[in-house]
């Protein structure tokens, strides 16, 4: 029976006393107090962003006293957010909101997003198998300078891409023998793989290109080009790179395969309990090699995005990733080590970044604030407000046979 | 079918294990062992603690790679380097702790390594059609959709036991299935070997449970010490007679126990109401005391707030109601660090979650309640020499076998965990004491002395709430006994109360007078 339409069969009454409709409500009043202002609503007035985001606030104060804590709490949080956001953005002119909510806005997220969709499912191959992979800055390194690389000689993207994947998966294999063959430390060694990557690629960058910036007219990713979907589709779906369509099939396909398939069910059993794996004839090092290299493979390929894509143009520069490689961690860990949940928290983060990008128009200290957003996010979630996220119980520990 | 195998013409051997030798730094686990498996017997495997007899298994199994002998399975050698070719030559075992994945449902866990699929996709519901009708035809009742997490130890051990039989196993080997099984589940376990055994297949039974051995083994072999010791036929085995070849001398296999001395009260729980993890109410309104010099039993079937009672009176688990006084202390709001300073002294029911840290040497883990008092540290230092030398002490007081105070205490065998584990809250000298399942797993020698421990400490003048699932063990061990049922006390005894009245109380059965 599911339990949401025989709520909604319930009167009003009834239902507003369930604590977790209360929630529910409360979240969104918080939300709505944050967009009461922005178009298509535009109140201009301070007082509705308070007046929604303190009902807001209030109802999460009540689903508390009434048991389902976090709720609760991640209501109140949300009213309380939804204030400030609400009242900031009630202070600014209405022409500059335009100028800042828009369709490309979509387009946008949907760009900023795309490393980190590769780089979250990456890491949460190498992770659900029970190795902990903080190395993915580096290998999104590697995928950055080595892809261009590629595509510089070979004068083809497609080449350039096959490039970074096997450099990516090359830097990751060093990994997974440290990570899996010797047993040592793997936030150590993950570290070690992050400053080995910069070190290689700068190496490389100096003794190939001499210093010299790359030269132009390097083939790009391409984008792809759909007409006729109407004004505001057209702006948002109708000219996304090639990867970010690939990073939207990836959230599909990663998801079947990690929980509807035999592999996936194994690739989990070693995260949890390897040697329940290894007593049921699972051969736990295989399989851990194997998704430690995919995830080198998939980070990478969001490496290759930051230069080969429409932000990177075709150049590369020592520190390319700038901590997206952490950001994708961050998202990893947000979404509870689930395709669906990385990848709806790669779209907050991108969001964030898109709208900090916008907002530097009038002010840069509010784009700095969002693009700590990612960060905040995650901590709140690591603390719990927002349901508990459960790391594999093996991650990070390294199995040894008799 | 009995075609005669030409190695051994007069009986058809299913598994020749001969000359096996395992070294682990430090011990020899197996001492030239030779064991064989006629094809259609239970054949039980006895020990004690240490003795080498999960090693062993391990090594059929293909998780131990053995330094030596030689293995024959169905006459033919084999070598195998992982349980993946064990399981394709028909092997299948169930491990002394079990190897389930908690987040896992129990059909994922059954199938897992072997799984029904449909194309790329895994069949789902085709795996829980398959464990439903395994289920039904060994009479091994289990919800495949289950989350493993929230089923009992008892259902584990089915699903532990049906994963074997999905793997098509004709060799079974289940290492001490009834150590965590009710009386009632083991005679379930008991009636599913024999209808494996009819149906062919060969079972390797180890237990330290002499009593089920005679019941249902139809040979037997000892190990004591890495080595074997005899292999015989049941018939003509008493259990004085395996005691003596488990331990190489006589076992008293009854308590002896004086009059108890009964002092003040110790333990006083008033009105307690707990909840479990989950929320609901598990232990509701008990109210029972503990004398100075008393061993109190509390009687009754797995599940019915016993874990939440041990949990609340060692400070580990919430009091929603009610109060709990030691000596005269109040620690229903303490921390378990206040109750053990107030004189709880706690043997857990399981010993690798709640009385070991596995990771840590045996040393550390005596000190891990007292590291910061003599005779471990002073002053506020830990003095590594005196920790070594505490360990020692115990390890010979508790006769724990399998290393010294260096050894890592996962390396130790289960039974040793478990000596240690009873060693360090007894030496603390507690004033009052939990002992959850103290002799899970232990052997008969073991048994033997940590019973004899317990009278001797209640003699002493402590106060003893003994925790049990095994009736015996309550009946001959308990000056007082509680029956506890659906989180009630239904029953107060003395012990000389029989077996059948407990019993049947302890399933809810209806009396004529209520307290
Ligand atoms: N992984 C290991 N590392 C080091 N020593 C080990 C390991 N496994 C077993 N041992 C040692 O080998 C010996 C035999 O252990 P084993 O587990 O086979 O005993 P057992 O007969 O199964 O005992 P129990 O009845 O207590 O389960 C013990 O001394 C134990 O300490
Ligand atoms: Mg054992």
């Amino acid at each position: 029976m599911n339990t949401w339409t025989t709520r909604l069969d319930n009167p009003l009454s009834v239902r507003l006393r369930d604590a977790s409709v209360t929630g529910y409500a409360g979240l969104g009043l918080g939300v709505f107090a944050a967009f009461l202002a922005i178009p298509p609503i535009e109140a201009r007035a301070v007082v509705w962003p308070i007046l929604a985001g303190i009902l807001g606030a209030s109802l999460g104060v009540w689903t508390v006293t009434r048991g389902r804590r976090r709720l609760g709490w991640g209501a109140v949080a949300a009213g309380v957010i939804g204030i400030g956001l609400g009242i900031l953005a009630t202070r600014s002119s209405a022409g500059n909101l335009s100028s800042v909510f828009d369709a490309t806005l979509f387009a946008q997220t949907l760009s900023f997003a795309t490393p980190l969709i590769f780089g979250a499912i990456g890491g949460m191959f190498s992770e659900r198998s029970g190795v902990v992979n903080i190395g993915l800055e580096g290998m999104m390194v590697m995928g950055a300078f080595w892809g261009v690389y590629g595509a510089d000689k070979g004068n083809s993207w497609a080449l350039g891409l096959v490039v970074a994947m096997g450099a990516g998966g090359l830097i990751a294999l060093v990994y997974a023998f440290f990570a899996i063959q010797l047993r040592s430390d793997q936030i150590v060694g993950g570290t070690g793989v992050n400053f080995l990557a910069v070190g290689i690629t700068g190496y490389f960058f100096v003794t190939l290109y001499h210093n010299n910036p790359i030269p132009n007219g390097v083939p790009l990713l391409p984008n792809v080009h759909i007409a006729g979907l109407g004004h505001f589709l057209e702006g948002s779906i109708g000219d996304l790179n090639i990867l970010t369509w690939a990073g939207l099939a990836l959230v599909v396909v990663s998801y079947v395969v990690m929980f509807k398939t035999p592999i996936g069910l194994r690739i989990r059993a070693c995260g949890e309990h390897p040697r329940a794996a290894d007593t049921v004839g699972i051969n736990v090092y295989a399989i851990r090699y194997g998704c430690v290299v995919l995830s080198g493979v998939l980070a990478a390929t969001g490496g290759i995005y930051l230069s080969e894509g429409p932000q990177g143009n075709g150049s590369f520069l020592f520190d390319m990733p700038q901590g997206v490689g952490f950001i994708a961690l961050a998202a990893l860990i947000f979404g509870n080590w689930r395709p669906a949940g990385a990848f709806a928290a790669a779209l907050l983060f991108g969001f964030s970044t898109a709208i900090g990008l916008r907002l530097q128009v009038y002010s840069a200290s509010y784009a700095t604030l969002f693009n700590a957003l990612p960060f905040i996010l995650t901590l709140i979630a690591v603390a719990g407000v927002i349901g508990r996220t459960v790391a594999p119980a093996a991650d990070g520990k390294p199995y040894a046979k008799q | 079918m009995a075609n005669p195998d030409p190695v051994s013409q007069t009986e058809d051997l299913v598994l020749e294990m001969r000359g096996i030798r395992k070294e682990f730094p430090g011990v020899v686990a197996n001492d030239e062992v030779s064991f064989e498996v006629r094809r259609g017997e239970v054949h039980a495997l006895l020990g004690e603690n240490g003795a080498g007899k999960s090693t062993l298994m391990n090594i059929l199994y293909g998780l131990y790679k053995p330094d030596g002998g030689e293995i024959r399975v169905n006459g033919k050698p084999v070598s195998f380097s992982s349980a993946r070719e064990a399981i394709q030559a028909g092997i299948g075992m169930v491990h002394q702790h079990f190897m389930l994945i908690p987040v896992m449902t129990v059909a994922e866990n059954i199938v897992l390594g072997i799984e029904p699929s449909k194309g790329f996709l895994l069949d789902e519901s085709g795996a829980e059609q398959r464990v439903r009708e395994l289920s039904q035809q060994y009479g091994l009742a289990v919800d495949p959709g289950a989350l493993v997490s929230d089923i009992t130890v008892g259902q584990e051990q089915r699903v532990e036991i049906l994963k074997a039989l999905y793997r098509g196993a004709d060799l079974l080997i289940l290492d001490e299935p009834t150590a965590v099984l009710t009386p009632q589940e083991a005679t379930e376990l008991f009636q599913i070997i024999r209808s494996l055994q009819a149906d062919g297949k060969s079972i390797i039974f180890i237990t330290h449970k002499l009593n089920e051995v005679l019941e249902i083994a139809d040979r037997i072999t000892v190990l004591r010490r890495g080595k074997t010791i005899e292999t015989a036929p049941r018939a003509g085995a008493t259990e004085a007679s395996l005691a003596r070849a488990m331990v190489g001398r006589e076992v008293l296999l009854r308590v002896e126990k004086g009059a108890s001395d009964v002092g003040d009260v110790l333990l006083d729980v008033k009105d307690l109401h707990v909840l479990d993890d989950r929320g609901i109410e598990k232990v509701r309104g008990v109210s029972f005391t503990v004398h100075a010099g008393e061993i109190v039993g509390i009687a009754g079937v797995d599940g019915n707030g016993q874990s939440e009672l041990i949990d609340a009176l060692a400070g580990l688990q919430k009091v929603q109601q009610g109060t709990i006084t030691v000596d005269g202390r109040d620690i229903s709001e303490a921390t378990p660090r206040q109750a053990l300073d107030a004189g709880v002294g706690h043997i857990p029911e399981d010993r690798q979650r709640r009385g070991l840290v596995l990771e840590f040497s045996i040393s550390e883990n005596v000190a891990l309640h007292d590291y910061a008092s003599p005779p471990d540290a002073r002053w506020g230092w830990i003095f590594p020499g005196r920790m070594v030398e505490h360990a020692k002490r115990l390890i010979k007081d508790f006769d724990v076998r399998g290393g010294g105070p260096f050894t890592r205490a996962g390396g130790l065998s289960g039974g040793n965990q478990q000596k240690l584990v009873a060693a360090r809250e007894i030496d603390r000298d507690p004033k009052f004491l939990i002992a959850a399942q103290p002799t899970r797993g232990l052997d008969v020698g073991a048994i033997e002395y940590l019973h004899r421990r317990l009278v001797s400490e209640r003699d002493e003048g402590r106060a003893i709430l003994l925790v049990s699932l095994e009736l015996e063990e309550i009946l001959s061990l308990s000056d007082r006994i509680l029956v506890l049922y659906e989180g009630r006390i239904v029953g107060e005894h003395t012990s000389d109360v029989s077996e059948e009245e407990i019993g049947l109380k302890m399933l809810g059965g209806k009396e004529k007078t209520a307290a």
